[in-house]
């Protein structure tokens, strides 16, 4: 008898343990969820800031504003040697951690080759969607690129069986409608003249992140995260520059020579790379930390934290390039507070199942 | 060269019928002791992480001689067929 009750005691110890460890382990993936958003906040402001440096400052000062070179070329050669310098940051950190047999023995096996295609379909082709759906649309194409968690969502319960019940449709509705909040303050009711092919673009580049976000998240379930991102930044990196910007000028019948004579004067422009350094490191951070949280909390909640960003976007673009470096058109609009705080209620309704409190309260 | 450890981690439970961190450890700790990422809270959190995405189930849990919890995990038929077409 006393065999028995001990037995059960120690049951429930393990028991008792394992919820503890349970939940530790949720509590870690949302904070590297938010973790996620948050350096995005700080990779988009640093890319935003460079662009007010040196050369950059110089192209913007004097190049006509809806010139092919400052619409596609310009923020395509940003995102490029963001993602380079991204690439260099992943890489030095392989190495410190003496991870690049493991990082070059990854790339060549499948998963490794399913997560190249996840960069590339985030990266440069999404990345390359929304630039021109933005120039052609104008802002609103942004809450439409908002429905990326929604997709994500929906792609990790066909390809993955995870859970979506309607608790968890409910907040990611939540959150996409908080982002749409945002977005929507940048619309001035002058649209584009491209609406209809732009939303279609920017419908393009949310399928292309929800894609990313869901088979990223689940390839980091069997490759160490840091070699999960050294593969994406040096894959986008290397795309960007070698791929997309030739296409990209040729496409637009634009002057290759120009294209990279422009790429060689950002590359050599000492003020704006130091910013895109920093912006290169948080990105590093950003997407490491997002492709991390989304296999440890599914990818719903994981992408629904990271989702975030809608509000740190303008919140680190506002406290680092209009309060540090006093550049004005940064301010914070009232609204992206009162966004946050429904993505909050949002995030809240996915992780929380109300019920297990009140399970808990009965024991 | 030898496989990343994560990739190993995988493998090993399409060789055995269940297993906790200690004897994923054990098992590998020839090939790959010296690691950084070999230490049983990040092998921990890798076959959690497994777990979550379904490339592995949970078995049963159980406590040790000093009352630290042992959570034991399996791959199904289905499972290692899985891991077997992902890593070679």
């Amino acid at each position: 008898m006393q065999g028995a009750a001990t037995a059960d005691a120690r049951h429930e110890l393990a028991l008792e343990k394992k919820r503890k460890l349970d939940q530790s382990f949720l509590k870690k993936g949302l904070m590297i969820a938010l973790y996620s958003g948050i350096t995005y906040g700080l990779y988009s402001a640093f890319i935003m800031a460079a662009q007010t440096q040196g050369v950059w400052a110089d192209w913007m000062g004097t190049l006509e504003a809806s010139s092919f070179l400052v619409v596609f070329i310009l923020p395509t050669i940003a995102t490029a040697l963001n993602d380079l310098f991204s690439a260099v940051w992943a890489l030095l950190l392989t190495a410190k951690q003496g991870k690049l047999g493991d990082f070059i023995q990854t790339f060549r096996s499948k998963p490794g080759i399913i997560m190249v295609a996840a960069a590339l379909v985030g990266g440069p082709i999404a990345g390359a969607a929304y630039v021109i759906a933005l120039s052609m649309a104008g802002p609103i194409v942004t809450p439409i690129a908002a429905l990326c968690p929604a997709i994500g969502a929906i792609l990790s319960r066909f390809l993955f069986k995870q859970p979506m019940g309607p608790r968890v449709i409910l907040g990611i509705l939540i959150c996409v409608f908080a982002s749409g909040m945002i977005g929507f303050t940048g619309l001035t009711g002058a649209l584009g003249p491209g609406v209809v092919p732009g939303l279609l673009l920017a419908f393009i580049a949310a399928l292309g992140w929800g894609i990313e976000g869901c088979i990223g998240g689940f390839g980091t379930s069997m490759i160490d995260p840091q070699i999960g991102i050294t593969i994406r930044q040096v894959t986008s990196g290397s795309v960007n520059l070698i791929i997309i910007l030739p296409l990209l000028t040729l496409f637009g019948g634009g002057d290759l020579a120009i294209t990279y004579q422009c790429v060689g004067q950002a590359f050599a422009d000492i003020p704006s790379v130091f910013f895109f350094v920093a912006s290169g490191f948080f990105a590093y951070t950003s997407f490491s930390n997002w492709y991390r949280g989304n296999s440890m909390c599914g990818t719903a909640l994981g992408m629904a934290c990271n989702g975030t960003y809608s509000f740190f976007v303008p919140l680190c673009s506002w406290i680092i390039i209009g309060l540090i470096m006093g550049i004005e058109g940064f301010a914070l609009p009232a609204i992206a507070w009162i966004a946050a705080l429904v993505m909050v209620a949002g995030i809240t309704v996915i992780a929380v199942n109300p019920l297990d409190f009140l399970k808990k309260k009965g024991e | 060269m030898s496989r990343p450890l994560n990739y190993a981690m995988l493998k090993y439970f399409t060789t055995v019928d269940e297993a906790c961190v200690d004897d994923v450890m054990e098992a590998l700790k020839g090939e790959y002791a010296s690691r950084r990422a070999f230490t049983r809270d990040e092998m921990t959190s890798a076959l959690m992480t497994a777990e979550k995405n379904g490339l592995i189930e949970e078995s049963r849990i159980d406590l040790d001689s000093h009352d630290d919890l042992l959570v034991y995990y399996r791959a199904t038929e289905e499972q290692k067929q899985s891991i077997n077409s992902y890593i070679k």
